[in-house]
């Protein structure tokens, strides 16, 4: 089996390493997979503001990435198509959880929800070691956006997507998708000025 | 301000001490690896297309270039001895099988029709002969319709007006027209009857054979593949193999397509690291832009491609 060394596949490009991983170089996917990792995981991890489902989510989607690397086309990024993974398996988690949870809206604006959540051990001790941290009151503020406005932020600022992958990827027009970023910004820009 | 807040976000991240689970990190690997490590049809099949799409143009292609060599009326010089002429059959006793069907549109010179009643078709192609006389016009010269160029032996002459007589009307077609076209008397009539576009009906007449290979012949089989096109292909799929091919037979490196783009523009936007790498290596000009001002940067910055924007950097890219 060709292996290719981390330090050759380094520089190459997403497109290139997953081709590299479908022809058999496990190398290249660890390189694509450590690149991508905490941006995946931030991604569900804010939006579902749970860190073990995050993880079990996380496994999930590269699996899937490593199954079917073979079938990825080159004609969108790389990125959109793991973030496009990440936000069908998250959407599927949450239906899974409205079953046997009674929650109206996952992520939506209830503020029931977001303690319940935020309330999670594996993600109170930050929250308690840098509460007062203006870094750490943005995180919150982004867990605490409704669900649609947040996960477009996430998905910018952590898939580094635009507005029209963020719209192709939730299923939503360009034009909605623009005004959740929007509100979004705003929304964090307004809880940044409250804690200054 | 929207650029700020997302500073402030990823500053943000950078503090979070949060963090996937080992364990994920070290399943994933493991999955991956043994994924890797073991045939995967599903990985297969997507190089197996185009392999064959690729097979099949390659057969398309060898056949539009075999086909008008198979049928070319004039071979190249060495194989004219081996060529097979496609032409009418100059002596008239020869078996009617390849002019008569062709000819079905041409008047019957039996039921009292004069034998030589389709000759003004014949006579009346002083024109430019569709077909240029090189090798094979000794070949050919039996039915070129250019008074000059028919030399006839005379005995061969009689023999034919004798073979006519005595069967009028039921000579094939294609014979017939040989023999006007032969007969010496005819020559007057012929250069009187001259008239453009003879020669047209006469490959009209016999589509299976003169038109078809005149239009074979008129118009090449596929257009030859640009070698900067193959350039850019390479350098775009990121065939290094067939770019290291491309790069070695001295193709011009910068030659850009209907929309400016060079193969390195190609290579940038299309995420080819090695290509572009190579591409500058052989000293392609980072700073080629397309038709729309956009420079291999710009296209690779677009692409989402930090590592090829810094290789073009390096290379002098603005």
């Amino acid at each position: 089996m060709p292996v290719a060394g981390d330090s050759a596949a380094a520089g190459d490009s997403d497109e290139a390493l997953i081709r590299r991983y479908a022809r058999g170089e496990a190398a290249a996917f660890e390189v694509l997979y450590r690149r991508h990792e905490m941006r995946v995981w931030r991604y569900l991890q804010r939006n579902l503001r749970n860190a073990a489902t995050a993880d079990e989510l996380l496994q999930e989607v590269w699996f899937a990435v490593a199954r079917d690397a073979a079938r990825y086309v080159p004609s969108a990024r790389f990125t959109t198509w793991l973030f496009s993974i990440a936000h069908n398996r998250m959407i599927d988690s949450i239906r899974v959880r409205r079953r046997h949870v009674s929650l109206e809206s996952l992520g939506h604006e209830s503020a029931v929800v977001t303690r319940q959540l935020t309330a999670d051990p594996s993600a109170s001790p930050v929250a308690a070691a840098v509460a007062r941290d203006e870094a750490a009151a943005l995180i919150r503020a982004v867990e605490e956006l409704p669900r649609e406005q947040r996960e477009a932020f996430l998905l910018q600022v952590e898939g580094d997507l635009d507005i029209e992958e963020i719209a192709r990827i939730t299923g939503s027009s360009f034009e909605t998708t623009k005004s959740r970023l929007r509100y979004a910004r705003t929304k964090l820009r307004q809880m940044l000025k409250e804690y200054a | 301000m929207t650029e700020e807040l997302d500073e402030i976000y990823r500053r943000a991240s950078a503090l979070d001490p949060s963090r996937p689970s080992e364990s994920v990190r070290r399943k994933v690997l493991e999955h991956a690896a043994a994924l890797a490590a073991r045939p995967r049809p599903a990985a297969n099949r997507p190089r197996w297309r185009p392999a064959i799409f690729g097979t099949l143009a390659a057969a398309g292609l060898a056949g539009l270039l075999i086909v008008p060599r198979v049928f070319n009326p004039h071979p190249p010089a060495n194989s004219a001895d081996t060529a097979v002429p496609a032409q009418i059959p100059p002596d008239a006793d020869a078996p009617p099988g390849a002019g008569a069907p062709a000819m079905a549109d041409a008047p019957p010179t039996a039921a009292g029709a004069p034998p030589f009643a389709d000759a003004p078709s014949m006579n009346s192609a002083p024109a430019p002969s569709p077909l240029p006389p090189p090798q094979s016009a000794a070949r050919s010269r039996t039915i070129t319709p250019s008074d000059e160029q028919i030399t006839v032996p005379e005995e061969d002459v009689q023999r034919l007006a004798e073979a006519k007589s005595r069967s009028a009307g039921e000579l094939p077609v294609g014979a017939s027209r040989l023999d006007a076209a032969a007969q010496p008397g005819a020559a007057a009539q012929r250069g009187a009857a001259a008239r453009p576009g003879a020669a047209a009906q006469l490959g009209a007449a016999q589509p299976g054979l003169l038109a078809g290979q005149t239009a074979a012949t008129a118009q090449p089989a596929s257009p030859p593949t640009d070698p900067s096109a193959a350039l850019r292909r390479a350098a775009e799929t990121g065939d290094v193999q067939a770019l290291r091919v491309s790069l070695g037979a001295e193709v011009p490196i910068d030659a850009p397509d209907a929309r400016g783009r060079t193969a390195l523009m190609l290579a940038a936007s299309g995420g080819q690291a090695e290509s572009v790498d190579l591409l500058l290596a052989h000293g392609a000009d980072p700073n080629a832009a397309d038709a729309n001002g956009t420079t291999p940067l710009k296209a690779a910055l677009a692409a989402d491609q930090p590592a090829i924007a810094a290789a073009l950097r390096r290379a002098g890219a603005r």
